[in-house]
């Protein structure tokens, strides 16, 4: 454990000592935050939209803001993998399950401050737009959206681990693209229904809003809460099997 | 009593021989040069000595431990320095020292007492605040030989340990790692004569993934018929292709 303990000190360090990550992982969804409010405030409630208030827009900015932790743990493996600095780590009595355990705890207990610091911003602006937010729910939903984090943060391994410190970033742009847009972040797949809505609930993203969502209105029901959250559990464990059956496999081809 | 040996390794790429065949024997506390142009197998040779590739054929034992089947206890036994930079970038030099010393289960105490003694031993303390990314390449490479030496390893591999540094911060580097001499045992590879020269007790001359040649340099001398290691390297360098 000992192991695993310094290579996620070094990890956090090197996260923490990135002006970019703080830009991405905290500034960004906060500005997402009060953009999307501001847009909330011009519709007309005779739209019956309510995507954007901020009950709804607090639990997708938490899954928004996971996506760019994904991207930082491609671009912490790719860039550690590219260099010779996992060679010499290689040499040392690190096994890949400390490498592996290194890169996801830090990264999580990341992603947990960034949702907290979201719903922080969240709960300023239902009170000033005068919106009832419970704190309660915030807090239920720090917790309950750690699957998804480590979900993201199971990509962000697999394409580090997979590609290059060049390719890596532009898959991620891709899973950003698709988590936001069919996680149902920015439109109310619900009332869309169709193609749309069968194409979301495909799709993991869709499920880790709605966790995010429901917990935040601590509505635990089988439908809207549980359902979702196994099956994100289930993605998540998928996921990160297969990125550190990924990483394990590069780390034996480089020893090869 | 001997610290590092290879019999008759190999390593293949395809259908290229990268090592063909080496042999070698390093006495404890002993600096082993690997001499040879660039592409003659000397980086392949320590990576399969330092369990970080694994040989086609034959056998290497860091005191007396199969790097093959005992890897685990041979990786607690050495240290590497790779050819390129490996350090972490955003830890200060400090910080990378105190990381290197924690992998190897080290408690906070002896921890510091690594970092420190590493510090002093290659003159850091100006710069042992300072994020490794803004170091330059000299202090770099006295870092990452300081991370190697950190974990208190038997045997210590350098790969180029003064590949493009000028000639103050080779000079530097030359004495820091004559410090070591007789306390651990070095195996450096190196493509400068003088380096070899300076530094080795013994010195095997690669070319082609082969050892050409193995002995002192007085020894590599008398085989050659010539005076001075360049003198000589070429001469049994020329002679082992000709052989080919």
């Amino acid at each position: 454990m000992f192991k695993v303990k310094a290579f996620a000190v070094r990890n956090i360090k090197e996260l923490m000592r990135d002006p970019l990550s703080y830009i991405f992982c905290l500034g960004f969804p906060i500005v997402m935050l009060v953009v999307m409010t501001l847009v909330n405030e011009s519709i007309p409630e005779e739209a019956g939209m309510t995507i954007f208030r901020i009950d709804n827009l607090a639990g997708g900015i938490a899954v928004f803001g996971q996506t760019f932790i994904m991207l930082f743990t491609a671009l912490t493996v790719s860039k550690d993998r590219s260099g010779a600095f996992l060679i010499r780590m290689y040499a040392s009595p690190m096994r890949s399950a400390d490498f592996i355990g290194g890169y996801i705890l830090p990264m999580t207990a990341v992603s947990a401050v960034q949702t907290a610091a979201a719903f922080a911003a969240a709960l300023i602006i239902s009170l000033i737009t005068k919106t009832s937010l419970n704190i309660l729910g915030l807090l239920a939903a720090v917790f309950f959206t750690l699957p998804s984090a480590v979900m993201f943060i199971g990509f962000g391994l697999l394409f580090g681990s997979l590609f290059s410190e060049k390719s890596a970033p532009g898959l991620c742009a891709l899973i950003i693209s698709l988590g936001s847009f069919l996680g149902g972040i920015w439109f109310d797949a619900e009332a869309t229904g169709g193609v749309m809505l069968k194409l979301c609930k495909a799709l993991p993203f869709w499920y880790c809003t709605r966790t995010a969502r429901s917990a935040i209105t601590l509505d635990f029901s089988f439908d809207e809460f549980l359902l979702p959250l196994i099956i994100v559990l289930i993605c998540g464990t998928a996921v990160t099997a297969l990125a550190a059956i990924s990483f394990k496999s590069k780390m034996k081809a480089d020893l090869s | 009593m001997t610290a590092v040996e290879a019999k008759a390794l190999v390593k293949k790429y395809k259908n290229k021989t990268a090592v063909d065949s080496v042999s070698l024997t390093v006495e404890k506390g002993k600096l082993f040069a690997l001499l040879g142009v660039n592409g003659a197998g000397k980086t392949t040779t320590i990576r399969m000595l330092s369990c970080l590739s694994a040989p086609t054929s034959g056998e290497a034992f860091i005191n007396g431990h199969s790097c093959i089947s005992e890897t685990e206890t041979v990786k607690t036994e050495i240290g590497i320095s790779p050819q390129e930079t490996s350090v972490a970038e955003n830890l200060t030099v400090r910080e990378n020292l105190e990381f290197m010393a924690a992998v190897y289960g080290f408690d906070k105490a002896k921890i510091k007492k690594r970092s420190d003694d590493m510090i002093n031993l290659f003159s850091m303390v100006e710069v042992e605040n300072a994020r490794a990314k803004t170091l330059s390449g000299g202090w770099k490479r006295k870092l990452s030989i300081a991370m190697a030496l950190i974990s208190e390893p038997k045997v210590l591999f350098l790969d180029e340990p003064t590949l493009g540094l000028d000639v103050l911060a080779r000079r530097e580097l030359w004495s820091a790692i004559e410090t070591l001499k007789g306390k651990i045992t070095v195996i450096l590879t190196t493509h400068y004569m003088e380096e070899a020269e300076r530094l080795s007790d013994r010195i095997a001359i690669m070319v082609n993934g082969r050892i050409a040649a193995t002995g002192s340099l007085t020894e590599l001398e008398k085989i050659s018929g010539r005076t001075g290691l360049e003198e000589v390297f070429v001469e049994i360098a020329e002679r082992s292709s000709q052989n080919v």
